[in-house]
């Protein structure tokens, strides 16, 4: 018993000094602002980009506390906003391009925000916006994403996205359910893609910023894309770009198996045309029914899925939702 | 370590360095060596604990920099405070159905977004701010939204000049809410005076320019938070303070006052301004379909006679200002639009949308979308009077013609006060020649007298000079004459202009 003691009592001051000195400068490493210069002046930089007022673009972030000593904010400042100098170019991570992601949300999958999570587009450059409908559905959607934004929000710095803007619908949707069959059938299309597409437009009317370059269409239904998903499809600098959507499913032999999803990207074909021509002014053509067949060349099912391929889509008439990237829509 | 010695004292006592050997204190006499054992057994325990505790924390700190730096505020919460103040808010509710737009706006607290394209509109910023600081809605329900585009003037300092001034006004009604300036060039070929503005062959693709500058001032600057949307342009002279609530009180989607533009008294003194708030009418509709499909119709030009009622024709200066009139084209001089409109989709058509493009165009679509269009006839917004090319060249002629009567009239008083002179030379000469002619008549009398027989010939010649006053008064009637005729004249050309500015827009 003694040994250990005497062996204490045995250092000489000189281990003594060392070790003062060593804990010195694990203090000195701990505390000294060099080390905190980092996380402080990211935090630093992204206070100061963020706007001063909570009346500002919903695509960047505003500060919480008033900047003026009294307490009481002053009114907005005068900001000025330079769109000569927006971009949209093929290398959108080297010029600092924001990119808006839209979804229309009506069911909240875990596997669509952990597919958004892995994005590798540097997460500070993009801006989310969501619009649900006020339906019980669409109230547990909200809940739930709300949830995972909190999470994500207030989890580590660079997977934490710029801004994130959720609205409510302002009119009730057409049909009550959103299960599949219901809402893929032929008699309700028409109506539904009109909500849709009001519910679109009103998600993108009033999140679009004056500094978004890229806007990327994502539906809540998409649980698995490249995570440079961005990056890529940016590369083509198009204005208006889209990939295929598939779907995975069990074929019967119960195996895993993919077939194609969205029938919504197509070249026009004179048989189209032509059923254009005859209908109504006020009614639609649909794509992926048997009774109105069209004939159209369907970029669904022109997809190579075999390994190895990489090949860039040809120019397509009409454009599927599930996610497309648009260059600046705003041009007309 | 050094804990370990700073501990070993017990009870704070002091104690030599050899104070935890066995020898044995005065004071510590009285212990037994076992119990003495098992403090000192405690006491290894506790430092160990220490130091593992202190190893473990430095280890945390070390390698949890998140750890760290809730650490480090916590230390340095009364040295910086900085990161009390860095908070950001990321997230962002709204729920659209509450920004639907009411009748009321004002009390429910609605906001609006005031659009202004503007484009070398220098010398109008300040009358136009002028209308902001009387608006009587309540400032800080209002953003303000400019466009500057292709500006060649002073316009975008002058404007955040005037902004800045505004924002810091010490009248707390005075401040605006979000306040932002785009700075967007098209690089538009066409001028911006008024001859190449209004001139026919530029109006289509002049339109789509401006709808494409309207699409991105919108866009940009529409938020979740907007129940109104209020297009202005700069160039409106007058327009009632409480315009905003006016409109607003009607609860249409799409609403427009009547604008006309007063005119100097020479041309009528007033005239139709904005012929873009028509009603379709079947003419126009056949017309349309003769037309290729990326044709654009251009309303207020003869060159697409279209027999619409306009809305700005049907002003009477003394109707109910409340009248509303369903219309299908709109102006885009003062539109009163909810912000669900643009919300469904509803924009400035670059492009030919049923034959029509920019407001007009904005106009036909919300109707195909099902909104409500509507202009008010009897209320009216004044638009500022720019001379035209003609109008300037008649203004000259007018100037020069008024130079000219003012130079005759001039000549004239000259000429009457020389023939007065003369006149009134002639009299003081006559008075002279009168008496001299009386001291010759007196001498004559004296010679009659003395003569008897002899007439006076010079009597008669001062009867003839006296009928000279009379000649003049004829002399001045033919120059009034001619000033007449010519005012004739410029009545016939203001009655001729008045008919080519009815064709004009």
């Amino acid at each position: 018993m003694p040994a250990i003691p005497r062996a204490i009592r045995r250092t000489n001051p000189i281990t003594i000094l060392l070790a003062g000195l060593l804990s010195l400068g694990f203090l000195a490493f701990i505390f000294s602002p060099s080390s905190n210069a980092a996380t402080t002046s990211t935090a630093k930089r992204k206070f100061d980009s963020a706007a001063a007022h909570p009346l500002s673009p919903p695509t960047a972030p505003f500060q919480k506390t008033a900047s003026s000593a009294k307490g009481k904010r002053p009114p907005p400042p005068v900001v000025h906003y330079h769109m000569n100098n927006l971009t949209t170019t093929s290398d959108p991570v080297a010029n600092e391009e924001n990119v808006l992601i839209l979804t229309p949300l009506a069911r909240f999958y875990q596997g669509y925000w952990d597919n958004l999570l892995a994005l590798s587009y540097p997460h500070s450059l993009i801006a989310l916006g969501f619009i649900t409908p006020k339906t019980r559905e669409g109230n547990a959607a909200t809940a739930a994403l709300q949830a995972a934004i909190a999470q994500t929000q207030n989890g580590p710095e660079e997977k934490r996205f710029a801004s994130i803007t959720i609205l409510r619908q302002d009119f009730d949707p057409p049909i009550a359910s959103q299960d599949e069959s219901e809402r893929h059938k032929k008699e309700n299309q028409k109506a539904r893609r009109s909500a849709m597409s009001r519910a679109r437009n009103s998600l993108l009317f009033t999140t679009i910023g004056p500094s978004t370059s890229w806007v990327l269409w994502l539906d809540s239904d998409i649980i698995e894309s490249p995570p440079s998903l961005i990056q890529d499809l940016t590369s083509y600098d198009k204005p208006v770009i889209v990939p295929n959507c598939f779907q995975r499913y069990r074929n019967d032999k119960g195996a895993w198996d993919v077939r194609p999803y969205d029938y919504n990207s197509w070249q026009d074909s004179q048989t189209a045309a032509d059923l254009a021509a005859k209908m109504a002014p006020d009614d639609i053509l649909i794509e992926g029914y048997s009774d109105m067949a069209t004939y159209r060349t369907l970029m669904a099912k022109t997809a190579d899925v075999t390994e190895g391929r990489d090949q860039k889509q040809s120019n397509t008439a009409g454009w599927g939702w599930r996610d497309r990237i648009a260059g600046q829509s705003r041009g007309s | 370590m050094n804990r370990y010695h700073g501990g070993s004292g017990l009870n704070g006592l002091p104690t030599s360095k050899m104070g935890g050997s066995l020898s044995i204190s005065p004071n510590r006499g009285f212990q037994t060596s076992r119990s003495r054992l098992a403090t000192r057994q405690r006491n290894k325990l506790l430092v160990k604990l220490a130091i593992i505790g202190s190893i473990f924390a430095l280890f945390v700190l070390v390698f949890l920099p998140s750890f760290r730096s809730a650490i480090f505020s916590v230390f340095s919460l009364g040295l910086l405070s900085s990161v009390e103040e860095l908070q950001l808010e990321t997230v962002r509710y709204y729920d659209l159905s509450n920004h639907g737009g009411t009748a009321r706006g004002w009390e429910k607290e609605e906001r609006v977004l005031l659009c202004a394209p503007l484009r070398d509109a220098e010398s109008h910023l300040p009358m136009f701010f002028a209308h902001l600081r009387n608006f009587t809605y309540p400032h800080h329900l209002i953003d303000l939204a400019f466009l500057v585009s292709d500006s060649k003037d002073r316009t975008l300092s002058l404007l955040s000049q005037m902004l800045t001034e505004l924002q810091n006004d010490p009248d707390p009604k005075q401040p605006y809410g979000e306040i932002s300036i785009l700075e967007k060039d098209f690089g538009q070929k066409v001028n911006q005076d008024v001859e190449s503005r209004h001139g026919f062959a530029a109006q289509a693709s002049r339109r789509k320019l401006m709808a494409q500058a309207r699409n991105w001032l919108l866009s940009a600057a529409l938020r979740p938070t907007h129940s109104w949307v209020y297009w202005r342009d700069v160039d409106v002279e007058t327009a009632p303070f409480t315009i905003l609530e006016d409109l607003m009180r009607h609860n249409k989607d799409v609403i427009v006052p009547n604008v006309w533009r007063p005119l100097p008294d020479w041309l009528g003194g007033e005239q139709p301004y904005d012929l873009n708030s028509w009603q379709e009418s079947e003419t126009a509709l056949a017309l349309a379909d003769t037309l290729d499909e990326d044709a654009v119709i251009v309303e207020g030009y003869a060159e697409y006679a279209t027999w619409r009622p306009h809305l700005a024709y049907l002003r009477d200066p003394y109707g109910d200002p409340d009248m509303e009139m369903e219309i299908d084209g709109v102006g885009g001089v003062s539109i009163l639009a909810k912000a669900r409109v643009f919300r469904s989709g509803v924009h400035f058509p670059a492009f030919s949308f049923e034959k029509h493009a920019e407001t007009e165009g904005f106009g036909k679509m919300s109707k195909r979308m099902g909104f409500s269009v509507v202009g008010l006839p009897h209320y009216t917004v004044w638009h500022l009077y720019e001379p035209s090319v003609d109008d300037i060249r008649h203004m000259e002629e007018m100037e020069n013609e008024r130079k000219n009567r003012e130079r005759e009239e001039k000549e004239r008083a000259e000429r009457a006060k020389k023939i007065k002179e003369e006149f009134n030379d002639p009299g003081s000469q006559w008075e002279k020649d009168k008496s001299d002619i009386e001291g010759i008549s007196k001498k004559e009398e004296e010679n009659k007298a003395r003569e008897g027989k002899e007439q006076g010939p010079n009597a008669k010649a001062g009867k003839d000079s006296a009928a000279a006053g009379p000649a003049k008064e004829e002399a001045k009637a033919p120059a009034k004459d001619k000033a007449d005729g010519k005012q004739v004249d410029s009545k016939e050309v203001k009655g001729e202009s008045k008919e080519a500015k009815k064709q004009k827009g």
